[in-house]
């Protein structure tokens, strides 16, 4: 089954985006960034299926908080494959305490 | 022992406050944000709600703009030094404690201005005493929530009102009100909050934090790993990350939280209540005792709960001991790290000794208290 990971700049933001997630009654999986997806070095991320990326994507727009993308996330024969699914948030443009 | 002396740190602390630190020692021990295993995240998700809950204290709507430091002054700190730069003014009052003023001394000495808004005859600094300092440059209204000398409290909602008005950010120093006396940073106007974790919050020492508003751009003080934005050579501009370089106190946020959550339990204004109830009574009877001289607001006055005073020409280290070998009281003599503060109500020569019940102290040990103050009195 695909997943998808949401990837976010920073760790205190995917905290707090879980946790308002978690308030909505869905569990979803943090996780660090694959090195291969992560082009400023260090960032986290969230992992969930596509029918949770709605409340997630409403909970950064909520938070202010700008997504440094959405990847789906397959099985390959050598590893998980990664697509890019959405560039950034399409809804906010404002990153969270910049 | 009877413990008169939360205005320097609060104790006892709830139980769950104990029970979270070592609960995060013994069992939550990762390091959050630098790696990828169920510690880590544990210890992230924790601090979050920390935020959440100290956020849902000050009714800040963003969590993420509450950075985590090691006590209120590192917080002042930052918000002073990280905004002033030299050609800005700033006004501070002339109850500020060295948390501010030795900050503010050094960048006046490169060559930010500062002025000092003074108490009124009623004791209070007023919105009106910090207008009248207001000059084309002023850059920043940096003020104290509740003297650590003499309790008295600043009409933080009026200043607030004038600095919004005039487009100024206003620094509270809610280092002895947070936890304490209800704070609401949306209606004080309030964009720069730095509060201490081990007072009236009731916290582990060694935790506090600093809120910063959307319109408030600070300069990080410290560099370094944040755990994300690696590859980049400069400071993240995200917040928190931005200002909480190095590996945060885990163990002291999880007692944090609980005692943030002790607090949403009881409520703020329950706490002010309870405080203010023997803080007058305390007032009152060091008021009535002969040969003791009582500083800041008279009885049946609002104050923060910290009461100091002097026994005739006692010195007040002296008087601290005696109070301590003779009846077990803890309490705090001298300048209180407030010499500005001792300066306005001229005790800077004799300092003073201070009382500052906290919300389990009790009627009974008040009494005492007064009690053990008048016989110090009499013997001389």
């Amino acid at each position: 089954m695909t997943r998808y990971l949401a990837v976010f700049p920073s760790l205190n933001q995917v905290a707090l985006v879980k946790r308002a997630l978690l308030r909505e009654g869905v569990y979803v999986d943090m996780t660090r960034t694959p090195q291969c997806l992560s082009s400023t070095g260090c960032s986290f991320a969230l992992r969930c299926s596509k029918g949770e990326l709605g409340l997630l994507r409403k909970a950064c727009v909520a938070a202010h908080i700008r997504l440094g993308g959405i990847f789906e996330e397959d099985a390959g024969t050598d590893g998980p494959v990664y697509r890019l699914a959405h560039p950034s948030h399409p809804a906010d443009g404002r990153e969270a305490g910049s | 022992m009877i413990y008169l002396d939360n205005a320097a740190t609060s104790w006892p602390k709830p139980p769950a406050v104990v029970q979270a630190v070592c609960r995060a020692l013994e069992a939550a021990g990762g390091n959050p944000g630098r790696t990828n295993h169920r510690l880590s995240f544990d210890a992230a998700q924790m601090i979050q709600e920390c935020r959440e809950n100290l956020a849902r204290l000050f009714h800040i709507a963003n969590p993420l703009r509450i950075c985590f430091t090691a006590n209120a002054t590192e917080a002042l700190n930052l918000a002073l030094k990280g905004l002033l730069s030299p050609g800005n003014h700033v006004i501070c009052s002339s109850m500020e404690h060295n948390s501010v003023w030795r900050p503010l001394v050094r960048l006046e000495e490169g060559g930010v201005e500062v002025s000092m808004a003074t108490p009124g005859p009623c004791g209070t600094v007023s919105a009106a005493a910090v207008a009248a300092q207001l000059r084309n440059n002023t850059r920043l209204i940096a003020i104290v929530h509740a003297s650590n000398v003499s309790g008295e409290i600043t009409p933080v909602a009026e200043i607030g009102s004038l600095a919004h008005e005039r487009g100024i950010p206003l620094l509270l120093d809610a280092a002895q009100t947070a936890g304490a006396i209800p704070i609401n940073v949306e209606t004080m106007h309030i964009d720069l909050l730095a509060f201490p974790g081990h007072k009236s919050l009731l916290g582990p020492q060694g935790t506090g934090g600093l809120y910063v508003s959307e319109t408030v751009r600070l300069l990080a003080l410290k560099e370094g790993g944040t755990g994300s934005d690696s590859s980049n050579q400069h400071q993240p501009d995200v917040l928190p990350d931005r200002f909480e370089s190095g590996t945060l106190n885990t163990p002291g946020i999880a007692g944090l939280n609980q005692a943030a959550l002790y607090l949403l339990g009881r409520g703020v204004e329950e706490v002010q209540q309870y405080e203010e109830q023997l803080t007058q009574r305390l007032v009152t009877g060091l008021a009535e005792t002969g040969n003791v001289t009582v500083y800041g607001p008279t009885p049946g006055k609002t104050r923060a709960a910290v009461v100091s005073f002097n026994i005739g020409g006692m010195d007040s280290v002296r008087a601290a001991e005696e109070l301590e070998r003779r009846w077990d009281i803890a309490c705090r003599p001298g300048l209180h790290c407030a010499p500005l503060a001792h300066r306005t109500l001229g005790t800077c020569k004799t300092g003073a000794v201070r009382f500052s019940p906290g919300p389990f102290t009790t009627t009974e040990e008040i009494d005492i208290a007064v009690r053990a103050v008048s016989e110090l009195a009499e013997i001389g």
